[in-house]
């Protein structure tokens, strides 16, 4: 369970995220949806103890961010948007136990959980290759398996599918149905309104750092009678520079 | 626990290392590649020099004396006589133009003074050996006519020399040979430990922060000093092996290469306790330069940053080296083994010169330990500063 408690983050005189709140439920793929620069990458640093909140304060699995980070850093599995921040010169399967050895997983249980990642993300045929002659795709999934490798309870997916081709984003929208049949919970960022109309029930959507609305997207649709995600957007959007 | 996570992320940032050109490059051009180089193109050229200056001694003589007869018995010496002798000394034609007064023969035949002007230029090597062959030369020629003078006067020439002085020189073969390393291994020891970690403290924080994987890193549920630790050890092995290396090398060239040493190179000065303050002086001169460098590699906000901030480290590494290389350690003033980086260079000096003064080591790394302590904590706080981390 993730639950965000009126929280704002101030860098200076700059307001990155002023006075959200919301909450996703445990084993539920929530969406988090807002234009770049909205506030979504750095409401998920917040969750992942890497910015403290100004105000507020995030509760993950039932842990503060601010008072217990190390246990939400055990809780947690993150994927940062943009740059898939891989170690280029250690090989696909080097990069994923580095991290699984960070979070204190037994050799034997680490190399399993290598074979399954590798299985499930189809990397079978590059995974004892170094990550820097990969492309963003093959790089996406070496990511995505260091996210998941401690096999974490919460798992936040900043922009995931940026730059993947439409194999590679299947592949990812099949792993996440996966990860939510096994009462995983996500919460996954992106500025796609189709995506999150796959993948979510619920959104938080985010303009300017205010949170425009938190709840389930037939609430959306009904609240502004328009059935099509990307209008009803662009009309948050306009609302709230009117 | 900590133990554990120290371990897998210095061998993690060691295989990454290794991997790396240009951190490679970085630890081992300059002490494998570049100081061998440098020390055989100096030799080759002082030896070239010396070698064609005693073998040519191309000089003219103007009037004439029993001194050119002497001149002419040297091996190499010609006598010359160019139109234009001022010219051809400029152009290195000729090394030097002597100038016999008219009346010398005459002059010390009497008993006077002859006069003897040597021309020469101070700024060509080779004329500078043909005055001091020249030099050596009219000693000897005066010599032969005060003999003889003293013989004319009935005396022997103990009468002019009352005392016969002998000077012993009390440095033994390995002070006299660890004097010159002295002058020499301290400054490329110092500079290696500076620069070998450069590549590795830039890669490991600013590099990392650039390409996001420190941001991933920081999200596991480790301590921001574990992982600080980890690197500081790896950045400080990659400046050990750097001055290894250095010092491999330079015992290599200054027993192969062209450069001669006057007592002949000898490590002999090493004794047990002296070898144990090089290993000591060089740790913590590495764990200085390797918190100094996570510190500045923390601060940049690029790759690019951070190689500008680390030529302030090299500056920082060559002051007290160059500052201290013609002093002997007892004229190095007792502040100097308090200072930071200047305490290392002493103490190098004092190992090379096979004698440590016991207050001076302890002094030395004592001060070295805690200006480590100091930039460790500083580099500690600014590591886990909100925000330091993240890229953008």
């Amino acid at each position: 369970m993730i639950e965000v408690k009126q929280v704002s983050k101030r860098f200076g005189t700059i307001s990155a995220i002023e006075d959200v709140s919301f909450r996703v439920e445990a084993g539920e793929v929530y969406g988090l949806l807002g234009e770049n620069g909205a506030g979504k990458t750095t409401t998920m640093r917040m969750m992942a103890t890497i910015l403290q909140p100004t105000e507020g304060d995030i509760e993950i699995s039932g842990f503060s961010v601010q008072k217990e980070p190390v246990e939400v850093r055990r809780r947690i599995g993150i994927l940062f948007g943009g740059d898939v921040g891989l170690y280029n010169r250690l090989s696909a399967r080097e990069n994923i136990a580095y991290f699984g050895s960070l979070y204190g997983l037994e050799q034997r249980r680490l190399q399993e959980r290598i074979d399954s990642l590798s299985q499930m993300l189809e990397m079978e045929s590059f995974i004892d290759r170094r990550v820097g002659a990969f492309s963003r795709g093959m790089k996406q999934k070496v990511a995505i398996a260091r996210t998941l490798v401690h096999d974490p309870d919460v798992i936040l997916l900043d922009e995931p599918t940026t730059g993947l081709d439409v194999t590679a984003a299947n592949i990812f929208r099949r792993m996440v149905g996966k990860l939510q049949e096994e009462g995983k919970t996500i919460l996954f960022s992106s500025h796609n309104m189709g995506e999150i109309n796959k993948l979510c029930k619920r959104i938080a959507l985010i303009h300017k750092g205010r949170l425009q609305f938190a709840g389930g997207l037939d609430t959306l649709r009904e609240r502004f009678g328009i059935s099509d995600l990307d209008d009803i957007f662009m009309a948050v959007v306009e609302g709230s520079e009117a | 626990m900590g133990r554990r996570v120290i371990w897998t992320v210095f061998r993690k940032e060691m295989l990454d290392l290794f991997r790396d050109r240009k951190a490679l490059l970085g630890t081992f051009l300059v002490p494998l590649v570049i100081i061998p180089f440098v020390f055989f193109l100096l030799g080759m050229s002082y030896s070239n020099v010396e070698k064609e200056a005693r073998a040519y001694i191309p000089i003219a003589v103007n009037g004439s004396s029993g001194l050119v007869a002497s001149l002419q018995t040297i091996p190499g010496v010609s006598i010359l006589q160019p139109s234009n002798q001022e010219q051809a000394l400029q152009e290195g034609q000729l090394r030097a133009i002597i100038t016999i007064s008219p009346a010398f023969e005459e002059r010390v035949k009497v008993g006077g003074t002859g006069e003897v002007v040597v021309a020469f230029d101070s700024t060509n090597q080779k004329s500078v050996y043909a005055r001091t062959v020249i030099e050596k030369t009219v000693e000897a020629y005066s010599k032969e006519i005060v003999v003889q003078r003293l013989k004319q006067a009935g005396m022997s020439e103990q009468a002019i020399k009352p005392i016969a002085s002998t000077y012993q020189n009390v440095a033994t073969e390995e002070r006299l040979s660890g004097g010159m390393l002295a002058g020499i291994i301290p400054l490329m020891l110092v500079v290696s430990l500076a620069s070998g970690g450069i590549a590795a403290a830039n890669d490991l924080v600013a590099g990392e922060k650039e390409r996001g994987t420190l941001e991933s890193l920081m999200t596991a549920p480790i301590a921001a000093n574990h992982i600080l630790t980890a690197k500081l050890m790896a950045v400080m092995v990659m400046s050990c092996m750097s001055a290894l290396a250095s010092l491999v090398s330079l015992s290599l060239v200054l027993r192969l290469g062209p450069l001669e040493m006057e007592s002949g190179f000898s490590l002999s000065f090493f004794s047990p306790v002296t070898l144990l303050v090089l290993v000591l002086t060089i740790l913590v001169l590495a764990a200085t330069f390797a918190a100094l460098e996570l510190v500045l590699s923390t601060i940049a906000k690029s790759f690019k940053e951070g190689q500008t901030y680390m030529s302030g480290v090299i500056f920082l590494a060559m002051v007290p080296s160059y500052m201290m290389m013609p002093l002997n350690p007892v004229d190095i003033p007792g502040y100097y083994y308090v200072l930071p980086v200047f305490n290392g260079v002493a103490l190098c000096k004092e190992v090379f010169y096979g004698r440590v003064e016991p207050l001076h080591a302890l002094v030395g790394l004592g001060s070295s330990l805690v200006y480590v302590a100091i930039i460790t904590v500083m580099s500690s706080r600014l590591f886990r500063k909100e925000g330091a981390v993240v890229k953008n």
